[in-house]
């Protein structure tokens, strides 16, 4: 198969991002060029495989956690008994200085400021998606877990709260209801808290602005 | 019509209703019922003005066949626009009328997105999944927009790889 110019429209056809002209262009393309036409149809496949099964690019942890794996046996084979027992040895001094250095010269924790009124000291959480500007609502909200027994409190407002809830999981799904109440060129902001067993606040993430961009 | 017409209408038949289908479908949508009508009368049409003389090649025939594919499905939506309105719910995935090759491809290209290294599939899912843009991409891996590029193209090159086998 020949590189067509062409070739590059393919992406933006199938996610619809191309101007009506350039849709115009390419759909002619195919109609005349076998090779575009060809791989249109194998990335149309492509992309809606990614679409319809996002968990399949979605398992990283648990990639990360068999390669880790695979470096550990290969360093267990590498090295003798001894030379691994006394470099467990060596690293255990080594933590046991880092910590009883590191708590003198540590930073204080972040500040978040809830309201007026109300400014706390805690770690924080890392808001992962939506992040930047956005063609249309977010399906979903997501940020990064911290561990096992937390409730999250998720808000989003404009000028006012547009929608609060809570879950135990480190996702959200946006309800329709929610979606329809957001409006192109408006700028929204999200922010997550966190809330231990006993209710207690534990982290707070920083507030995360996107817009939604004019139709 | 003399033989050799008739064979070079058919050629025409089976190398052009894939292309038609695949416009029809992305402009309609493929759970659209009436996809494959629509195809084989565009496919008629075609014929129809060939065989009149219509077609007298000052275009090509792939310029040709993609007019009449463009009017037909623009003269569908106008007389549709109401009853569209009232369709029924499309059908979850997967797609009945999905052809076995279509199944079978994608069959592979689950196979091969599992078997990706996590850079691979965290690249493909902002960019195919959440449509972010290169620059985006970019944003929240860390690397420059080429890098971005180079690391879809070798993956489509992978998962390609896996749809040869």
């Amino acid at each position: 198969m020949s590189n067509c110019k062409f070739e590059e429209f393919i992406d933006g056809y199938l996610l619809n991002k191309l101007s009506e002209r350039d849709k115009e262009l390419f759909e002619e393309h195919y109609f005349n060029c076998t090779s575009c036409f060809e791989k249109l149809k194998e990335r149309d496949v492509i992309i809606r495989t990614i679409k319809n099964h996002p968990q399949l690019l979605e398992q990283k942890e648990e990639v990360r956690a068999s390669a880790l794996a695979s470096l550990w046996r290969e360093v267990a084979s590498f090295f003798t008994v001894r030379q691994l027992a006394l470099a467990g040895v060596m690293a255990l001094l080594a933590a046991l200085v880092i910590l009883a250095v590191i708590p003198r010269n540590q930073l204080p924790s972040p500040s978040f400021v809830l309201t007026d009124e109300e400014t706390v000291r805690g770690s924080s959480i890392t808001l992962i998606s939506p992040v930047i500007d956005m063609n249309q609502p977010p399906a979903y909200f997501e940020w990064k877990k911290l561990g096992e027994n937390v409730e999250y409190q998720i808000t989003i407002s404009n000028s006012e709260v547009l929608w609060k809830a809570t879950t135990r999981e480190n996702r959200i799904i946006l309800p329709e209801e929610v979606k329809t109440r957001m409006k192109p060129g408006e700028r929204y902001s999200w922010q997550v808290k966190a809330f231990g067993p006993d209710e207690t606040l534990i982290a707070v993430s920083s507030r995360v602005q996107f817009k939604l961009s004019e139709k | 019509m003399t033989r050799k017409m008739e064979e070079d209408l058919q050629e025409l038949i089976v190398r052009y209703r894939p292309i038609i289908t695949f416009r029809v479908r992305k402009a309609l949508g493929a759970q659209n019922t009436d996809c494959e009508d629509l195809v084989s009368e565009i496919l008629s049409q075609v014929v129809e003005k060939i065989q009149t003389g219509e077609f007298r090649g000052e275009s090509s025939l792939g310029t040709f066949v993609y007019t009449i594919t463009s009017r037909r499905i623009i003269d569908y939506i106008r007389e549709k626009t109401r009853v569209m309105k009232y369709a029924p719910e499309p059908e979850p995935y997967p797609d009945p009328r999905e052809t076995l090759e279509v199944v079978e491809m994608s069959e592979k290209v689950k196979k091969a997105l599992s078997r990706l290294k996590p850079k691979y599939r965290e690249v493909l899912y902002l960019y195919y999944y959440q449509e972010l843009n290169r620059e985006e991409v970019a944003a929240r891996l860390g690397v420059s927009p080429r890098k971005v590029s180079e690391l879809v193209n070798y993956a489509l090159k992978l998962i390609r790889k896996e749809l040869k086998r």
